[in-house]
């Protein structure tokens, strides 16, 4: 087996992961926190790849590209609230932006 | 034979129906052409099985005929059957015939009344559903029939239902119905359990050695026959039926419906023999009544009521003779009654017509000056109703009175009772008489008799009662004593009122008591001297309550005695309504509430409400953890997913 071991794979990866959760959990910007979020799912991606050659089975693989896809719409619809949110003049901080509370 | 009887049962049901169907897209007119032809149709067929019946041997005289099987449990079957019988087919022609000349006389009466095409559906489905109810093969076709009568009796009682009288009657009709219902189907289980039959006559044969069944049986049957007869203890709907139209009450609460209980129980006369003490009580509660009855009906002033309590009266000497055993006794007078009873209802209902709905009798008086043909019947009638020959009554009460002679000291007493019972009849029957017909006219019936023909400015003088009493017919014309088609029917009745009696005299010739032997055999056969001395006490006493009647209220050299107390228990009923009203309706009431009180709301109600209140907390309190802030949240999450991954490090 040609590269590192998969131990390698998954410290990127977990490190990946705890960077983008603690994005998501810190930053106040609506913008930042779908960034984060774009990398903690690059970095359960980059898990089930390197389990999927790990294994030999390509639907780890498959699975990342479906991944990839619904993060691209999770991008779409999450940039457009924000373009929403800065059309109506609020401010762009995921604390003041909790209209739904119970 | 058995065909003709199915036409007699299915041309009413098609009459009903055919006026139901066909709606509005038919006149009013036609609606009530159909209705009489559907019934004239039933005559007609009752008379080619009557003559049929006639031209066999007495023995032969009985046919069963099943269209269908309706039910089958297990071993037990019911067919659609019907049984004709010297018994069935006497019903079947006092029914259809006596039905018909109502039916016809509705014609005139109805007329103009917005809903005529219900009544007369209504009208022709009664007479289906009596004929179904004499017709009866079996007991539950028979049961079946008296819960048509019953309804069709509901629909007819509360026919004006704009008015809350009429709707309070007959939904007190129908309630004091159903516990009679209930009495007699429970007696019939108990004859499927031991008999696995219903059917005439196999149903009967209970057997030696279940003395406490057959009085249960019996007790049942006999809670019926009063509860549909307005017999002492659930006498109390009929007076209020009146409500209803007065053809109404003619035919069903006079004539045929309110007598199916004395059929009931000279058709189920083999179960009543051989539980003589039940026998003995519904000769008890025949005589209670006809005297109850007849001292009420001496304060009534509704003209209707009167009739109506007479009725009652009338009906307990069926009871008394069919109590007895004098079951063809019984049957004659029942037919007798049935011509009597309706035309006075009849006549009664010409002289209401004339009067604008006007049913009170203390605003008659001299109505017979400009209404001679009424005042010839109904006086044809009260004579017939209080016995004196050579009138129908004459011949059919006294045999009956007759019956109870020679009986013991039982019969002593009851024979004592319908002698006074005659007395009252005399003098209620001619009270009414008197006050209503001879003399001269009272400003009331000056104001609507008296003008010729009816101006616009007496309907406006009487418009509350024209408010009060919906009368549909209230608005055309009606100088006089009415329509043809409403004084014909008065007219043949009043001939049979006369001649119907001829048919048995009882010491000479008992045609009517030849012809029901196969079927009900009498247990008492009064020699010539009671029958005698019966006969000359009864019209002794008929005679003097009419001479009473006659110096109290026409001739007036006796003022009429006013004595508080007793006139206040007679106008009063003897206070049954108050009694049930105490014993029934308040402790259900009073129950009701408490029940209200100390269960539905505290346990069934309050349960709820906690477990509602409790929700409502627990959504109160939850609500909290939605804050709305999006951090929160992942961090909820974040959280959980650590605590998920340690708990499944640890666990393995």
């Amino acid at each position: 087996m040609l590269g590192p071991d998969i131990a390698w794979y998954l410290a990127v990866a977990a490190f990946l992961f705890a960077t983008g959760t603690l994005g998501v959990l810190m930053r106040r910007s609506p913008l930042i926190v779908l960034l984060s979020l774009e990398i903690m799912l690059n970095g359960a991606n980059l898990a089930l790849i390197a389990f999927a050659r790990h294994q030999g089975d390509a639907s780890g693989q498959i699975f990342a590209l479906a991944v990839m896809a619904v993060a691209a719409s999770e991008v779409v619809v999450g940039l457009g609230l924000i373009v929403a949110i800065a059309r109506k003049r609020l401010d762009l901080d995921v604390d003041k932006l909790s209209f739904l509370r119970g | 034979m058995t065909a003709a009887a199915w036409i007699c049962l299915a041309a009413p049901l098609a009459g009903a129906l055919l006026i139901t169907l066909l709606g509005t897209s038919i006149s009013r007119r036609t609606a009530a052409y159909i209705s009489t032809a559907s019934v004239l149709g039933a005559f007609a067929a009752a008379l080619v099985v009557f003559v049929k019946l006639w031209g066999e041997s007495p023995e032969e005289r009985s046919h069963a005929s099943t269209a269908w099987e309706w039910l089958s449990a297990g071993s037990f079957h019911v067919g659609l059957r019907i049984l004709v019988d010297p018994l069935s087919v006497m019903m079947m022609l006092i029914v259809s015939g006596v039905g018909f000349l109502i039916v016809a006389y509705s014609i005139g009466y109805m007329d103009g009344d917005d809903e005529e095409r219900r009544y007369f559906a209504y009208m022709a489905l009664f007479v289906f559903s009596m004929l179904l109810l004499v017709q009866a093969g079996n007991l539950l076709i028979l049961l079946v029939g008296w819960g048509l009568v019953g309804l069709s009796s509901y629909l007819l009682i509360g026919f004006w239902h704009e008015r809350p009288a009429a709707i309070a009657a007959a939904k007190k009709a129908f309630v004091m119905n159903a516990i009679g219902d209930a009495t007699m189907a429970l007696a019939f289980f108990i004859l499927i359990q031991h008999n696995q039959s219903l059917n005439f006559p196999d149903a009967f044969h209970v057997g030696p050695g279940h003395g406490w069944l057959v009085n249960l049986v019996a007790l049942g049957l006999l809670g019926g026959a009063v509860a549909k007869s307005a017999q002492i203890p659930l006498q109390t709907w009929l007076p209020d039926a009146m409500e209803g139209p007065t053809p109404v009450s003619a035919l069903i609460h006079a004539a045929t419906m309110v007598t199916a209980g004395v059929y009931l129980i000279v058709r189920t006369h083999p179960i009543f023999e051989q539980a003589p003490q039940v026998q003995e009580l519904a000769a008890g509660l025949g005589a209670a009544t006809l005297l109850l009855a007849g001292l009420i009906a001496l304060v009534q002033t509704d003209i209707k009521r009167v009739i109506a309590y007479s009725t009652m009266s009338q009906i307990g000497y069926m009871f008394l003779g069919a109590g007895l055993g004098a079951y063809a006794n019984s049957m004659f007078h029942l037919m007798t009654h049935a011509f009597f009873k309706a035309l006075l209802f009849l006549a009664a209902g010409l002289v209401i017509h004339a009067l604008a709905g006007e049913q009170d009798i203390r605003k008659m008086g001299g109505v017979g000056r400009a209404m001679p043909v009424t005042r010839i019947t109904f006086l044809i009638g009260s004579l017939a109703l209080v016995g004196i020959p050579p009138f129908a009554g004459f011949f059919s009460k006294d045999s009956i009175i007759a019956s109870s002679l020679g009986q013991g000291w039982y019969g002593d007493i009851l024979f004592v009772v319908a002698l006074i019972g005659t007395f009252l009849t005399g003098l209620y029957a001619f009270r009414l008489f008197f006050l209503v017909f001879p003399g001269q006219p009272s400003p009331f019936v000056e104001e609507h008799l008296m003008r010729g023909s009816h101006s616009a400015g007496a309907e406006g003088a009487h418009g509350e009662d024209d408010a009060s009493r919906p009368h549909g017919h209230d608005t055309h014309e009606h100088a006089g004593e009415g329509p043809f088609s409403m004084t014909a029917p008065v007219l043949v009745l009043a001939v049979l009122s006369v001649v119907g009696g001829w048919i048995q005299f009882a010491p000479v010739w008992h045609p009517v008591s030849d012809w029901l032997e196969p079927v009900a055999p009498s247990l008492t056969d009064p020699t010539n001297t009671q029958e005698t001395v019966a006969s000359v006490f009864a019209l002794l006493l008929g005679l003097v309550g009419i001479a009473v009647a006659w110096m109290l209220y026409s001739s007036r050299r006796w003022a009429v005695p006013r004595w508080a107390l007793g006139q206040r228990v007679l106008e009063r009923k003897f206070y049954f309504d108050e009694a049930y009203d105490f014993a029934f309706y308040r402790p259900a009431v009073l129950l009701a509430r408490g029940l209200q009180r100390y269960f539905e709301r505290p346990v069934v109600q309050g349960s709820i409400g906690e477990v509602a209140g409790g929700m409502r907390e627990a959504g109160l309190w939850t609500r909290r953890l939605q804050t709305g802030l999006v951090r929160t949240y992942a961090l909820a999450i974040a959280a959980s997913l650590v605590v998920i991954m340690v708990v499944f490090v640890a666990v393995r």
